[in-house]
Order: C-alpha cells, then sequence, then structure tokens
C-alpha cells in the first residue's frame, strides 16, 4: 500500500473517533458549542481527507453530514437523535470503507450507491424543519462569489479565494497583515473592506478593522498551509475552468471520452461512440446528475462529441450546476496527540519490567545492610546496582524521546507541490529533489522547521536561481535543480538547502546593506566576504532588486534565523559565485535534551545553552570600557557589549574590584555578547523543563532543570535577555 | 522620518513606512483635509494604509513599492 494511503487511513481512523465521541457527547448535551464544533471539525477534516486521495464518494457523504452540523452550527437547525445518528450512520460508513482500504488500498466499488444513501439520510434532515436555511458553507461562498464575479476578466486564473479579517490587536502583536499578503504566491487582485465609517478624531489607528478580499492563482490548499496560525484568514477553493461543476476524476474521465471520440485516425463507429457516452453517463449518473445523464444516453453518434465538450464546459442542456465553490477553511486546531509506533511502548514497557527487578535487588541490598552484612560487599552490591540502574534510566530516557521522534518526510513532503506553484509563479524551471527524508528528529524541531524552510526555498527561487537564459548563456543546465536534504551528525540533524544558482553577490550585498543601513561604511569594510553574505539574515535586508510577491521584502531570512534560533539550532550560509548557495540549519536532534554550561552569578547557578557560547576568557578590568551607563570590551577588533548577568538578572551583589572579570562570550541572532559571571562551571546535558505558574513570566529565562544536588539550574534565554 | 508635512501642506509617505507612522499619518488627516503623496513610498504597514482608508483621503501615486502600486493602490481608489 502506498504510504500516502497508510497515512490517510491512520488519519481517518483518528477523526472517525474523534466525531464518535463528540456526536456521541453532543446527544448527551446538546447544548455544548465546543462539542459541536469539534465534531464540525472532525467531519470537515476527514473530508479534506479524501478529498486529498481522490475519494469523491467518501467526500460527498461526509460533506452532507457536514453541512447539517454547519447549519446547527450557525443555529439554523438543532441537535435531534435523528441527527446524531444520520451522523453516526455516516461514520460507520466511514469506516467500513476505511476497512475495505485497509486490504489493497484502493478506493472500494460501489461506494458512491452506498455515499448516495448518506447523502440521501440528511437530505431529509435538513429539509425537515420549515424553510431552509442559508448554511455556513453557503454564507462562505457568498462573498467568494461575489468577488469572483465583480473580478470575472480573470476568469479561470482564479483558482482560490481568501479573506482575512485579522484580529483587532494584530497590530499590537506586531503583525502586519498586509506584509502577510504581499509574501503569498499568486496574488492577482486585493480588495479591501473598509471600516464602518467614523469620526476621525476618535477612530484608534492601532486597532486593525480591516477586512481583506483577494483572488490567487494558486490552490487554496497552498494558501492554507502558509496562513496556517494566522487568525481570521479563510481560503476558498474555486473550481477551475468556465465551471463545469465536475470534480477532477470525473472530468478526467469525461475529457478522455472525449478524445476517444476525437481521434481522427479511427473512424467514429457506433460501438465506439456508444461506449463512450455510456462512461460519461455513468459518471454523471455516480454525482448523482441523473437527468443529464439521461439526456446523453439519448444522443445520438453525431452529436456525442459536440456533447461531451459542452459537459466538460458546464453548457450542457439541462445542466443544473451545482455549488460551484468547495469551501475548506484555513487552520484547524488539531487535538494534541501523537501516533507512536507499537514497538517503541514495547521498549519501554521491557524497561519497565528491567526497573522493576533493579528496584527488587535494592530492596535485597538494603535487608542486607539492615541486618549487618559485611560492609564490602554490600558496597560492591550498591556500586552493582547504581551501575545498573544507570544504564536502564539511560535506556528509559532514550526510549522516551524516541517516542517524540519523528521523521522529517513529515515536513519535506509538504515542498514539492509548493516549489511547484513558486516555479509556475516565478517562471523560472526549476526542480526539488529531496534526500534524506527517513532522517529523525523530535517531533518539535520537525514541525517547526516547515516555515523556516520554506522561506529558504523561496529565497533560492526568488533570488538563487538565475532565469533559463542566463543559466544557458553561464552554461549551466536550463533548468535549476534546489536539493532539500537532511542527515544526522551525531546529535545533531543537519538540514540542507543547496541551490545551483548564481551565488550570492557580494558586492552587492555590501551596497544593499551600507544603503539599507544594516552595516556602517567602515565596519562592511573590515568585514571579510563570509560575513558580508550572513548580513541576508540581518532584519531588513532584501537583496532583490524589485519586490517579488513571492519573497516579499527580505523579512524572510531575519526570520529564519530566529526560528532555527528558537529551536536551539544554527543557520549557516555558503555561497560561491556562480555556482550556487547552500543553507545549512544544524538542529539539536531533540528540543528537550539541552547542552549548557554552569556558571554561577550573585549566589545562583544558571545555564548557558552551549551552542551560543563562543569561549570564555577572564579579562582585567582596565581592558572594560565604560561607554555611558554601558560597558563594553573589544575581542578580536570587534567591540562586545558586557552584561553583568548577577545585576541583570536583578541579583546585585558586592564584586571583587581588583580581581579580573570572568565573562562568557556569546553569539545569539548574530548579537555578540559578553556575559560576566563569578565563576564558569561544567558542562552538561539537562533536561529543559518549560517555565510554569508563577515562574511562567519571568523574562530572560528559557526553563529549568533540576541539579543533582536538587537545586534548580535555570537556563538562560539569550535572545531574551539581550533584547 | 518615513511620514512628514511639507511646506505646501500635503503628507509625504516616504520608504518603508511602520506601524508607528499610522497615529502620525492620522494626526496630520485630522488637522484639515489634505493630499498624501505616496510616490516615494516603498512598502506601508497596515496600520498605515488603514488610516488611508478610513480618511479617504485625496491620495497623488502611483506608490513606489511594486505590492503597493499593484495591489494596494487599486484597492484603494476601488473605494
Amino acid at each position: 500500500m502506498n504510504e500516502f494511503i497508510a497515512q490517510f487511513l491512520v488519519e481517518c481512523r483518528e477523526l472517525v473517533t474523534q466525531a464518535t465521541d463528540d456526536l456521541l457527547a453532543l446527544e448527551e448535551q446538546g447544548d455544548d458549542r465546543e462539542r459541536l464544533d469539534s465534531a464540525f471539525r472532525a467531519f470537515h477534516t476527514l473530508k479534506g481527507a479524501a478529498g486529498i486521495v481522490d475519494f469523491d464518494a467518501m467526500g460527498r457523504a461526509l460533506h452532507a453530514a457536514e453541512d447539517v452540523l454547519a447549519a446547527v452550527r450557525s443555529n439554523a437547525g438543532q441537535v435531534t437523535p435523528q441527527l446524531i445518528g444520520d451522523g453516526l450512520t455516516c461514520l460507520d460508513q466511514v469506516s467500513q470503507w476505511l476497512d475495505a482500504m485497509q486490504v489493497d488500498g484502493e478506493i472500494p466499488s460501489g461506494a458512491d450507491a452506498q455515499a448516495d444513501a448518506v447523502v440521501r439520510r440528511f437530505g431529509q434532515t435538513i429539509e425537515a424543519p420549515g424553510p431552509k436555511p442559508a448554511t455556513g458553507a453557503a454564507a462562505a461562498l457568498h462573498w467568494a462569489g461575489d468577488l469572483q464575479r465583480r473580478h470575472a476578466d480573470l476568469g479561470a486564473q482564479a483558482r482560490a479565494a481568501l479573506r482575512y479579517a485579522p484580529a483587532a490587536e494584530a497590530f499590537f502583536r506586531n503583525e502586519d497583515p498586509l506584509a502577510t499578503l504581499a509574501e503569498l504566491p499568486g496574488l492577482l487582485v486585493l480588495e479591501i473592506e473598509p471600516p464602518p465609517s467614523q469620526p476621525l478624531e476618535t477612530f484608534d489607528p492601532f486597532v486593525c478593522q480591516l477586512v481583506f478580499t483577494a483572488l490567487f492563482s494558486v490552490e487554496a490548499g497552498i494558501l492554507q498551509d502558509l496562513l496556517a496560525g494566522k487568525t481570521g484568514a479563510e481560503a476558498v477553493a474555486l473550481s477551475a475552468g468556465p465551471d463545469s461543476g465536475l470534480p477532477p476524476v470525473a472530468r478526467n474521465l469525461i475529457e478522455a471520452q472525449r478524445l476517444l471520440l476525437a481521434d481522427s485516425n479511427a473512424e467514429p463507429t457506433a460501438g465506439r461512440t456508444g461506449s463512450a457516452l455510456r462512461v460519461a453517463a455513468n459518471v454523471l449518473q455516480s454525482l448523482g446528475r441523473v437527468e443529464e445523464a439521461e439526456k446523453l444516453g439519448a444522443i445520438g453518434r453525431d452529436g456525442a462529441s459536440a456533447a461531451l465538450e459542452a459537459i466538460l464546459e458546464g453548457r450542457f442542456e439541462g445542466a443544473s450546476t451545482p455549488g460551484a465553490v468547495t469551501t475548506r477553511s484555513s487552520h484547524e486546531a488539531t487535538p494534541r496527540a501523537l501516533r507512536v509506533d507499537v514497538e517503541r511502548i514495547d521498549a519501554l514497557v521491557n524497561l519497565a519490567g528491567e526497573l522493576t527487578v533493579a528496584k527488587n535487588a535494592l530492596g535485597h541490598a538494603a535487608a542486607l545492610a539492615i541486618s549487618g552484612g559485611d560492609p564490602t560487599a554490600l558496597g560492591a552490591l550498591l556500586k552493582d546496582q547504581h551501575a545498573q540502574l544507570t544504564r536502564l534510566v539511560a535506556a528509559l530516557q532514550r526510549s522516551v524521546l524516541n517516542i517524540r521522534v519523528l521523521p522529517l518526510r513529515t515536513v519535506f513532503q509538504r515542498f514539492p507541490r509548493l516549489v511547484r506553484e513558486m516555479v509556475v509563479t516565478l517562471g523560472k524551471p526549476a526542480r526539488l529533489v529531496t534526500e534524506g527524508e527517513d532522517t529523525e528528529a523530535d517531533k518539535a524541531v520537525v514541525e517547526s522547521l516547515f516555515e523556516p524552510l520554506l522561506h529558504v526555498l523561496r529565497n533560492a527561487l526568488d533570488h538563487g536561481v538565475e532565469s533559463a537564459d542566463a543559466r544557458v548563456a553561464a552554461g549551466k543546465a536550463p533548468s535549476a535543480t534546489i536539493h532539500l536534504r537532511a542527515l544526522r551528525q551525531g546529535d545533531r540533524v543537519i538540514v540542507e538547502v543547496e541551490d545551483d544558482g548564481g551565488g550570492i553577490d557580494i558586492a552587492n550585498v555590501r551596497r544593499v546593506a551600507l544603503e539599507r543601513e544594516v552595516a556602517t561604511a567602515a565596519v562592511l569594510a573590515d568585514m571579510p566576504d563570509g560575513e558580508v553574505a550572513d548580513l541576508i539574515f540581518a532584519p531588513g535586508f532584501s537583496t532583490a532588486a524589485e519586490v517579488t510577491s513571492l519573497s516579499g521584502r527580505g523579512v524572510g531570512m531575519d526570520a529564519v534565523r530566529i526560528a532555527v534560533e528558537r529551536m536551539g539550532g544554527r543557520v549557516t550560509l555558503h555561497s560561491q559565485p556562480g555556482v550556487g548557495t547552500t543553507v545549512r540549519f544544524s538542529l539539536p536532534f531533540t528540543v528537550m535534551m539541552s547542552a549548557v554550561m554552569t556558571v554561577e552569578a550573585g549566589g545562583q547557578m544558571f545555564g548557558i545553552p552551549l551552542e551560543a557560547i563562543e569561549q570564555t576568557l577572564r579579562l582585567p578590568r582596565d581592558r572594560i570600557s565604560l561607554i555611558g551607563a554601558a560597558q563594553a570590551f573589544v575581542l578580536r577588533d570587534r567591540t562586545v557589549p558586557l552584561i553583568d548577568l548577577a545585576h541583570s538578572l536583578g541579583r546585585g551583589g558586592g564584586r571583587d574590584e581588583a580581581a579580573s572579570a570572568n565573562i562568557v562570550v556569546t553569539r545569539s541572532a548574530g548579537q555578540w555578547a559578553g556575559l560576566e559571571v563569578d565563576r564558569v562551571g561544567d558542562r552538561m546535558d539537562v533536561m529543559l523543563k518549560p517555565l510554569e505558574g508563577l515562574l511562567a513570566g519571568m523574562n530572560g529565562i528559557a526553563g529549568t532543570t533540576l541539579l543533582g544536588d536538587g537545586r534548580v539550574l535555570l537556563i538562560l534565554d539569550l535572545q531574551a535577555l539581550l533584547s | 522620518m518615513s511620514v512628514r508635512l511639507t511646506d505646501d501642506g500635503r503628507v509625504e509617505l516616504h520608504g518603508a513606512c511602520p506601524s508607528a507612522d499610522a497615529e502620525t499619518l492620522l494626526a496630520y488627516l485630522s488637522e484639515a483635509k489634505r493630499t498624501v503623496d505616496w510616490r516615494t513610498c516603498d512598502t506601508a504597514h497596515a496600520a498605515v494604509v488603514q488610516v488611508l482608508v478610513v480618511s479617504r483621503a485625496e491620495l497623488l501615486g502611483p506608490p513606489l513599492g511594486a505590492f503597493l502600486r499593484q495591489f494596494v493602490e487599486p484597492a484603494l481608489k476601488a473605494q
């Protein structure tokens, strides 16, 4: 079975369980809003999943259920036992289909008729209570349809519509909805709905009241992916072409029949025409378009080809086009669950068994000690058992962390489609080659990788890769190749994006850095080329001569570095003029284990993430200069600000002004800083616990861990501390 | 300064206009009916554009930035 289907089955089973639970809870308490929303989401996501594997019948059945739930959500309907019953029947049907697919991975035959039965059930439920209310889906289509009509000139180009109503406090959260829009690929037209008219004197410019609507030439799914996490964004797919109202599979089938008839080498025999028409009629029948199917059956040999064409273009006589648009709202809140391989659980069970044995052995040793056994033998026994426990605990730790491990495939597999879209938008031919998808990393790392990688890929395509002509002129293949690869290096996971484009134009970076005041002329003059290239990660930097809709305004690379460092990783850049650019993320295998160096300041132990430490040094006080109220020192021709750690964390204390200063030199987000500490301790691996409760609001601290002697070690968050 | 008042009473948006410019812009536009010249404006934060929408100020364009020129200006004109 292909992996896609396997994933589909696992996901769907979870969703069916979720939906069933929610429906049952709803039956108990009809007005439980949360359960209703959750059930709706589950049905909705199931429908989306069905669409992904082209299982149209399943999509249809779920769509019917979803419509009824949407009506309840918009207070136009009620939760009745019948509705619950119908919903459960629908889920049962879905389960049966999933069982059938589990066997051979094929969409079960006869699913269409079964779906019809489910749809009919819901049809009755909808019609029963009085006048038919506008469902949520219908309301959503309203704006999309209007927008599409106003820009009819865009025609089939428009494939998705977006309505984006950012939260009122969006500006406070430092969001720029316009920048978000500018970064989306394939924007065709933008409309801004004016806020209600109000006197300027009382208008608060920092409350976002804007609502944007826009049409895009890319698929709605892509917008949904890119807007995941943005509140108020809803992307809707517009059906392609002069709407035929046909799902892709049906379209392809009918198109195939048309081509069969259009084949000029073959005489259109009655048999050939008849069979083509029969297939097309069956397709229509299966979609519930019975009337058209019957009409098609009555068409003679002469009109066959024209009739098929008419169906494809949605102008077949008697065609009652169903909803032109299908909604798929973005960002569902996914329940926090983790799929774990049974083997990994088994390993844990085994370990639990071994630990029990070790515990019993300790009991034996304790009894021996109480009864006054030979101390030397007892010591040896205890030592032995301690070694045993050490091994087991280490194994346990490994196993537990392994549970959170996912292959990078889960994030890599989203890119080929996105890159394809970007290629179309930019008109530069390129292909994406992914390698090492099986490399594993902690779930948190894998899940946070999507956005930074997307930015890097976008930049590679937009700025790195040359146009086809320029490539040919440089003696390269016209189509660029971008490698996305992952590999494991010790306890680090390396993820690289390598393009074979023109490399970074260092001279240009220098020029732009100066222009945009990213660095001063004096600093730039002394900067080696490698560091200059690194400037593209500086905030507000963009080397694109023209701002494109794809890479936006150069906020991308800055965001990349922040995102990667937040995971405890590092970004490096390697560029060779004319040969290409490689952006390399070095990430921790797991975010839970971090290597730290302990330091003591103001009588308290702190941990500093090891990856942020450049070096430690002792500096005579006369080499520290006062700059205003701040301190700084010079290290390798670089002025580094010095922060008194105890002081900055509110733990002032006397300091021996005569002695030289212990300094830990750190680099975070490209920013160098020296932290003055009382003592530098050891390096250790710790399991980081995020701050909770009263400590949660504490600035400058990333988390805590317990030391062997029971003391709490506070792990510093350098980015917060330095900002 | 990315937003400023010219000698002849126009408001000029220049370069990249951050969200903080929204307040200044609003203050200028509340004082009197003014034309906003954004021909040298490269990018504008949504908060700035929102003030333009709400104030319905007359705009002197086209703006410099491609995104503003291609998408935002037509959207403002359509109102």
